[in-house]
């Protein structure tokens, strides 16, 4: 693995998307068993997967893992303890100040 | 890595209407964002529940049964809620709250069913199976409810670029096993508080608090369970101070958060500093199954540190927001500020406490 350097390799994966009721989940699969490590970017091409009210889709597509280098994976492995605090209900947010204009994007983890 | 606030509401509403969620009439689009993490696996997998074997069938067997399957769904008890009546403010602060639940228990899924596919020791995927089950039931509960206001939930995350961050499995267990367990402490206190103030019960889905926190009851029994098959986890002299750290930065951040939801708490007719403390007495009297040490609540320092805590972090947003050389000092004066009080929290002495020989508990309160 190069220190430095960023290696990138497309992988074909399935993704799911549940959005009933019973399950709202969304997932996503290598299909040729790849493995993900510390500080590794995930693309999945094409358009978002949107399934409707009701419905569970699936579809194969084609996604880009973009290595993280030695560094940056042993950068990851001493910090990314600390964004622990996502894995909180009430700490998904930057945001103190609910009053202020709607928000698009948020971030978090886990009940 | 785009940045997802980037795309404002309504460019995200005008893309995805057409061909998102249109049975709920959506007047706004939440896009969940939650984080993706990696841990160590082989760890992971080495991990042998043999010493708590007879402990670790029983609750699992339980989570098997699956006795909430049928809870989560909406019966005559769902009322009508008038949305279009709500106090506007509530409301802002009402969604955000069920989006936030919904990010948590949608993340929580994200996460338990990655362990549970990458791993191949048999008991904790089997844990993680069920763990996954719970969260996107609860997940789909939230949004259903979140429908009913006009909002959608876009899962369209997937396509965006996503770096994977690292937590140590030792990690993922003091923080998941605390976020389970003050999860029950702070839905159970909600729902015993309009048990017996019905009037203030302003949303029907507070109705559900009850087994729905049983859930994570149990999830966070499993862990607990867990962290009895490694002693080192809970007994060496770093790891306690790691316990330490772990509770003072969940309680909090707890109280940060809650004290930006005034609205919210003002309809439930909730003091949030009472609340607060109810919450954390619960979730230290639980974690005693596991933790040697308990952060002292009732120190004459706590609350004082807390609010000093909460005024900083308020400062470092509206320096953010200011903006310029002013509002860039104002942020980095505050965050010293909370890093200050942070650390006379993390030091008010601890209460050192003996984790009873059976691990187990059964919600109580």
């Amino acid at each position: 693995m190069p220190l430095f350097t960023k290696q990138k390799e497309e992988v074909p994966c399935t993704v799911e998307v549940s959005h009933r009721f019973e399950s709202l989940h969304a997932h996503v699969r290598f299909d040729n068993g790849a493995v993900v490590h510390p500080g590794d970017e995930v693309l999945v091409h094409g358009a978002p997967v949107m399934a409707a009210y009701g419905e569970v889709v699936t579809a194969q597509r084609i996604a880009t893992i973009t290595r993280a280098s030695a560094l940056e994976r042993w950068w990851t492995r001493l910090t990314g303890d600390l964004d622990f605090m996502e894995l909180c209900e009430f700490s998904f947010s930057d945001e103190l100040d609910n009053h202020s204009p709607a928000r698009a994007g948020r971030q978090g983890v886990a009940a | 890595m785009k940045d997802l606030s980037d795309t404002t509401h309504g460019e995200l509403h005008a893309e995805l209407s057409d061909r998102f969620d249109t049975t709920a009439m959506a007047t706004e689009t939440t896009l969940l964002n939650p984080r993706f993490y990696t841990t160590d696996f082989d760890e992971m997998d080495r991990i042998d529940v043999t010493p708590v074997r007879e402990a670790w069938d029983t609750l699992l067997g339980q989570m098997k049964s699956d006795p909430n399957k049928g809870h989560f769904k909406k019966t005559a008890d769902w009322d009508k809620v008038d949305w279009d009546g709500m106090d506007p403010a509530l409301r802002v602060e009402f969604i955000d709250f069920l989006v936030s639940s919904c990010t948590a228990e949608f993340s929580g899924c994200v996460l338990y069913k990655e362990m549970k596919r990458r791993g191949s020791n048999a008991d904790i995927c089997e844990l993680f199976n069920y763990m996954a089950r719970d969260e996107a039931r609860h997940a789909g509960f939230i949004n259903d409810a979140l429908r009913e206001a006009g909002v959608a939930v876009n899962l369209g995350f997937l396509t965006k670029a996503k770096k994977y961050t690292y937590f140590r499995p030792k990690f993922i267990y003091y923080a998941t096993y605390l976020s389970e367990k003050i999860g029950y402490a702070r839905y159970i206190t909600i729902f015993r508080h309009l048990e017996a103030n019905p009037d203030q019960r302003f949303h029907p889905i507070f109705k559900w608090f009850r087994e729905w926190c049983n859930d994570e009851f149990s999830h966070g029994e499993a862990f607990a369970l867990l962290m009895r098959t490694d002693p080192k986890l809970t007994t060496s002299f770093v790891n306690k101070l790691w316990i330490r750290f772990f509770l003072t930065a969940v309680y909090s951040t707890m109280w940060v958060r809650d004290h930006a939801r005034v609205e919210f708490h003002k309809a439930l007719g909730v003091d949030i500093d009472w609340y607060d403390q109810e919450v954390y007495r619960k979730t230290s009297a639980i974690a005693r199954q596991v933790f040697p040490v308990e952060l002292d609540i009732d120190h004459p320092r706590w609350i004082p540190l807390l609010r000093r805590m909460n005024d900083a972090m308020l400062d470092m947003e509206r320096g953010k927001k200011a903006g310029g050389v002013g509002g860039w000092l104002k942020h980095k004066t505050a965050s010293a500020r909370a890093m200050l009080a942070f650390a006379g929290l993390y030091l008010i002495p601890v209460k050192k406490t003996v984790p009873p020989a059976n691990v187990r508990m059964e919600p109580s309160y």
